[in-house]
């Protein structure tokens, strides 16, 4: 009776884990999206990626009652307890990463909208939105494996993403003092790459939160496992 | 062997006789009581011998060993003998299977395509080498993981629970997103379910490469076919015009069917130079007697308005007369028709390195540096008003290209805007006839 009772739990915590993956899934492709949207000013992608955040939201809704539902019903404790409250502070970083994809994609599309192009679509965007979603995909993959180690390398590399943002700051800037009237424009794309380095942040939680999990040891705001990741 | 006979013989006649015996002998001699005694000592010694056989057994058959079996002799002999020989079966039976199943997986990671075996809640179970490239996953840290967990394309989770047999689903490579791989599931047993994928990234570049060269070959016909129609037109509607206007239009409308008739034969020698590899003969071709025929070709085509000059330093080269002719023709047509008037062109033909080089040189307006690597490709161009204007149809280069491709030779172009291009084409030192 009682092994019966912890396979249908089992079951039940692997479908929360296959659900919050695929969530993740679509929020990786939305960001991808929203950056090349952003390099080509391909507006129907922008709408696309706009309106695709209803899903992601109705994702984060359902995640979270079967998570509170699961605990109420089964009272996990040790590591299934720790997945599950990984899981729902996941899902609400995959939520906001969704957020930003769609911001993203609004300023893109007031940029293109706006018609003017005095500053070039910065190649070093897209860059940085390839590294953040590299991480997301690293931090999605560390969630699936427990594996710690990738979730260390994940937050090792939420440093490039900062520097890669500092970068397209001090160009803006150029940008912005030989010419006032590129300040509009400037301040948009700023935006937009700040959303793109929040989203590495984001990247960067969901690896702690598998840190977790798997050791149960908390890693958040601490300067430890940055210093290791960092020497790893 | 039957068994229950010879058996009850055997134990009869070995074990309980001799006893029999014995116990007999020493009952006539010492009376009865010693009989007994003796009767249960060697009882009680053939339980000890079967029992340390038996351990003897017990420990061998825990660690068989490659030394052979231990060799007690009698009826244990003969148990040993056939245990031993059953192991030795069994251990040939196991590693042939072994060998077999080795074979069958070194066969399935050479097959190109990815092979996932999934269980009933689509946990990984198998997987061969292609899929590890294809979808990201690795034996043995991903068996049993669920496959939605690892390939989190949206879309891919719904295709696996309903696959549509018609249909397969399109995954970019997770890697760097510029690979694309066909999966599709097909049902494996009862409960299982094999997932394929197919790399298609060429396929589709070949795919949008051929509806490109269609839609170019469409419009570079369609163009000279709408000024035709256009004058035809002209000409039905009235009767009002003056034998001079209709004599310039028929001149234009020849002009425009001779440039479509000369696109459709370029075509042609595309198709036919593609369909084999080698030249369709090999003769020795006198350079010198070619050269003179590029140049008179040359100096018709330029109308005098163009310095032309040949230089022959070099031997006989093998090869396709026609099809070198063809391709030497296009490089100094290309080099009037890009060559305002007054410019030089000059024809060279000469021993570099061993190797023969044959260069086109002319003054004209060059090409920029980004161009040069796109040039010969179909259609390409550099300026789409200019060179229409000229008649060309923008198929020469693939068609020189081709042609040199077949005759192991390169073409090397240099240019610089303003200064003119070069263009020069290196066969290789065997093509040469050498001199005697």
């Amino acid at each position: 009776m009682s092994d019966h009772l912890s396979k249908q739990f089992d079951l039940e915590l692997e479908n929360i884990r296959t659900r919050i993956l695929q969530m993740g899934g679509l929020v990786e492709r939305q960001v991808l999206a929203a950056v090349d949207a952003f390099s080509t000013g391909n507006l129907e992608e922008m709408q696309q990626v706009i309106d695709t955040d209803s899903e992601v939201d109705a994702y984060e809704v359902g995640i979270d009652e079967d998570c509170t539902l699961l605990i109420a019903r089964r009272q996990p404790t040790a590591r299934d307890l720790r997945l599950i409250m990984a899981i729902s502070r996941v899902v609400t970083d995959l939520e906001r990463i969704g957020d930003k994809a769609s911001k993203i994609a609004n300023m893109s599309r007031k940029l293109r909208l706006a018609g003017s192009q005095r500053i070039p679509r910065l190649s070093d965007v897209h860059h940085s939105g390839r590294l953040a979603t590299d991480m997301l995909q690293g931090a999605l993959d560390s969630l699936a494996r427990m594996d710690a180690e990738t979730a260390r390398q994940v937050i090792g590399s939420d440093k490039a993403i900062d520097a890669a943002f500092n970068a397209i700051l001090r160009q803006l800037i150029t940008y912005m003092m030989e010419d006032p009237r590129t300040i509009t424009e400037a301040l948009d794309i700023i935006w937009i790459a700040k959303a793109i380095e929040r989203v590495g942040d984001h990247a960067a939680n969901i690896a702690e939160n598998v840190i977790y999990v798997v050791s149960g040891i908390d890693v958040r705001h601490t300067a430890a496992v940055r210093k290791k990741a960092d020497e790893a | 062997m039957s068994p229950a006979g010879p058996w009850f013989a055997k134990t009869l006649l070995t074990g309980l006789l001799p006893i029999v015996c014995l116990a007999g002998l020493v009952w006539a001699l010492h009376g009865p009581a010693a009989g007994w005694a003796a009767a249960a000592l060697a009882f009680m010694l053939v339980v000890v011998v079967q029992t340390r056989r038996l351990a003897v057994l017990l420990a061998w058959l825990d660690s068989p060993g490659s030394a052979g079996f231990p060799d007690t002799g009698g009826a244990w002999g003969d148990v040993f003998l056939r245990l031993s020989r059953k192991l030795r079966h069994d251990a040939r039976t196991l590693e042939a299977v072994e060998a077999r199943l080795r074979s069958f997986r070194d066969a399935m990671d050479a097959v190109p395509d990815g092979l996932v075996i999934l269980d009933a809640s689509h946990r990984i179970q198998w997987h061969n080498r292609a899929a590890e490239a294809h979808l990201g996953i690795r034996l043995p840290r991903d068996t049993g993981a669920i496959i939605e967990q690892l390939v989190r394309t949206p879309g891919f989770a719904d295709y696996l629970g309903s696959p549509d047999p018609t249909a397969s689903f399109l995954l970019q490579s997770a890697a760097l997103r510029t690979r694309v791989y066909a999966l599709r599931v097909v049902p494996l047993g009862e409960q299982h379910k094999l997932l394929v994928s197919l790399d298609v990234t060429d396929a589709r570049r070949v795919e949008s490469m051929r509806s490109e060269f269609v839609a170019n070959v469409s419009h570079e016909l369609r163009t000279p076919l709408t000024v035709v129609s256009g004058f035809l037109e002209h000409f039905a509607d009235e009767g009002t015009m003056s034998a001079d206007q209709r004599l310039h239009f028929a001149r234009l409308m020849s002009d425009q069917t001779a440039r479509m008739l000369s696109l459709v034969d370029d075509l042609l020698t595309l198709s036919r130079l593609e369909a084999e590899d080698a030249p369709a003969s090999e003769e020795d071709v006198d350079m010198a007697d070619l050269l003179a025929q590029l140049l008179s070709e040359g100096q018709s085509l330029s109308e005098g308005r163009h310095r032309l000059a040949v230089s022959c330093r070099g031997p006989a080269l093998r090869g396709d007369r026609k099809e070198l002719h063809s391709a030497f023709g296009n490089l100094v047509s290309n080099a009037i028709r890009y060559t305002p008037a007054g410019g030089a062109i000059a024809i060279e033909w000469t021993l570099r390195d061993g190797n023969g080089m044959f260069s086109v040189r002319d003054s004209g307006v060059g090409i920029a540096a980004q161009h040069l690597p796109r040039l010969t490709e179909r259609f390409y161009r550099v300026d789409r008003g200019r060179s229409r204007d000229t008649g060309g149809t923008g198929l020469g280069l693939a068609i020189v290209k081709h042609i040199l491709l077949r005759h192991q030779a390169t073409l090397a172009i240099e240019s610089q805007v303003g200064e003119g291009s070069t263009f020069c084409a290196e066969f290789p030192a065997w093509r040469l006839k050498s001199e005697v």
